[in-house]
């Protein structure tokens, strides 16, 4: 029976390039119709995953399930629920960006008239039906990766994974991208977008996993993620008329307070782990003390933050 | 394990692998003009010189015709491998379509091609040597079907090494094309050969290629391999080579950039 419990469920998937391990026994659950980003540094083993569930390349050792199917057992079930834009676009440099989609919905079924008007629909959103009499090698960089993106919106596949998607795209570009991924999870796909750019992932993700060195780091959603940095939210108080250090050990004491750095006669800079916690705490015991606030500003890590944190600690450890 | 294969995915892929390899009418063009000077400058030439064989026009003829075959084939077998070089094979891999059914596919590239750009050389031979009929057209292209599919069943077995190196891959691929043009009876029959190259030539299968190939066509019986040896050599590396192809692809061909 197929476990239709997650999109995709890797059990101790394993790629190796000879002495090269560019995937260590990785098990990763991806829920259906969510978007998961994967983070990670170059080499951090996010291609080689797209690769091995898109059945491109044969896992060394474990397997994997894409929608029920396993992609060792059933690759040819997979690839007919499974599509992956690429990277780098290459290849077919004399045909048109038209023949080129019109190849890609025929192979997924579409045929005769509703494919002329599916890839005359896709082009248009992706900008490039004024290039689709176009070699694909007299493509800009820029039209290619949207070309090769576009190729998943031709027949939605169930499990859409992108390989930077973005990267090569200018800034207008990018946004209408991201949109339209959005869009694919919203018509029911599950999305799985690799990506070195933590603004897209800010964008996108339903939920990051970050990849370092072959293996999965940490999945959560981006608050959560946040979260994970102790003392990652940093908020700033000013007292009127100052804060005394009676009210530090006060501050102190509450649960999730990481330091406190005193600014100026009034004003502390408190790091605490999850502000939205801290704060009414915080809020309370100055009410109870009878002092009196004059601003309170609290910010949150970025994810860039985050993303340096969990790398630095967890790899270094 | 399934038996019958994906029809419509196997033809969407041809037509559009057709499209790409005759995009360049030029180089089709091409082809049909080095053919003829071949034959009519360097097959002329030769065919002087060469008193031995009974006329050797023909004969030259019909071995250049198993060559540009054999040149063609190698070109889809390098055509395979070039698409895992530039990125082409990797999105192959991921479309709905078994391994087996696009390594069937790649055959009929092959043989489609073959046929496209050897039937006009092939008329002007028999045109020449007046043996034209559409029974020996039909003939001659289904001799060079038969070894055109072995040919690139080996080039596209070889491919896997081409995925540990690229260099390597090229370095073996044109060794054994130098070796098999010339340890063969493309160009001399066996019987000019002395004992070693004879030995040699009796283990290549364009050997057998090319005499069968004359064999149908009705050319001196004499200077010829047996005709029931050579038909089931040819049948033999063709279907040898499908197995070997389709096992190879099935187990080894990834989605990697060959280095």
């Amino acid at each position: 029976m197929f476990d239709l419990e997650y999109a995709v469920k890797t059990i101790k998937l394993t790629k190796r390039y000879g002495s090269l391990l560019a995937l260590d026994s990785l098990d990763l659950k991806v829920d259906q119709n969510m978007i998961l980003v994967l983070l990670g540094p170059n080499g951090s083993g996010k291609s080689t995953f797209l690769h091995l569930i898109s059945t491109v390349l044969k896992p060394s050792n474990g397997t994997a399930k894409v929608m029920g199917y396993d992609i060792v057992e059933q690759p040819l079930k997979v690839r007919q629920v499974t599509s992956i834009a690429f990277q780098d676009p290459r290849g077919f440099w004399r045909h048109k960006p038209k023949h080129i989609l019109s190849f890609h919905a025929s192979m997924y079924g579409i045929n005769g008239a509703e494919r002329s008007a599916i890839v005359e629909r896709v082009m248009k959103d992706f900008d490039l039906w004024e290039s689709r009499d176009k070699k694909f090698m007299d493509l800009s960089g820029g039209q290619a990766k949207r070309l090769e993106v576009a190729k998943l919106f031709v027949h939605k596949p169930q499990l859409a994974l992108l390989d930077e998607p973005t990267a090569m795209v200018d800034l207008d570009g990018k946004r209408i991208m991201w949109d339209k991924i959005r869009e694919l999870k919203e018509s029911g796909c599950t999305v799985i977008v690799a990506t070195n750019e933590v603004r897209e992932a800010e964008y996108l993700a339903d939920r990051i996993s970050i990849f370092a060195k072959g293996k999965e780091i940490i999945t959560e959603s981006l608050v959560d993620l946040k979260d994970t940095i102790k003392g990652g939210d940093v908020v700033e108080m000013e007292f009127i008329p100052e804060a005394s250090d009676s009210v530090i050990h006060a501050l102190a004491s509450i649960p999730g307070t990481v330091s406190i750095n005193r600014i100026s006669r009034s004003k502390l800079k408190i790091s605490v782990s999850r502000s939205e916690d801290w704060l009414p705490l915080a809020t309370n015991y100055v009410h109870n003390m009878g002092l009196k606030l004059l601003s309170i500003r609290v910010s949150e890590p970025s994810l860039d933050d985050v993303f340096m944190n969990i790398i630095r600690t967890r790899i270094n450890n | 394990m399934r038996t019958v294969f994906n029809s419509h995915q196997i033809v969407t892929l041809l037509k559009f692998d057709l499209r790409e390899s005759f995009n360049s009418v030029l180089w089709v063009g091409y082809s049909w003009i080095y053919f003829l000077f071949q034959l009519f400058i360097y097959g002329s030439l030769i065919s002087r010189l060469v008193v031995t064989v009974q006329h050797y026009f023909f004969y030259y003829g019909t071995g250049l015709i198993i060559l540009s075959s054999f040149n063609i084939a190698s070109w889809a077998g390098r055509r395979f491998v070039e698409g895992a070089h530039e990125g082409r094979l990797r999105y192959i891999l991921s479309l709905p379509i078994g391994r087996s059914e696009f390594f069937v596919e790649q055959i009929c590239v092959g043989v489609t091609v073959n046929i496209v750009r050897m039937l006009p050389p092939i008329m002007i031979v028999l045109l020449l040597s007046g043996l034209f009929s559409w029974i020996n057209v039909i003939s001659t292209l289904l001799v060079l079907t038969l070894v055109a599919i072995g040919i690139m069943g080996l080039m596209i077995s070889l491919s896997v090494i081409a995925f540990k190196s690229f260099d390597i891959y090229s370095a073996i691929v044109a060794s054994l094309s130098a070796l098999l043009i010339r340890f063969s009876t493309i160009s001399y029959p066996i019987s000019a050969m002395n004992s070693l190259y004879a030995h040699i030539s009796l283990t290549n299968p364009l050997s057998y290629g090319a005499d069968l190939l004359r064999h149908v066509l009705g050319i001196d019986t004499s200077l010829l391999l047996a005709p029931y040896l050579s038909i089931s050599m040819v049948v033999a590396l063709c279907v040898g080579t499908l197995f070997l192809g389709i096992f190879f692809i099935s187990k080894f061909v990834e989605g990697v950039k060959s280095s």
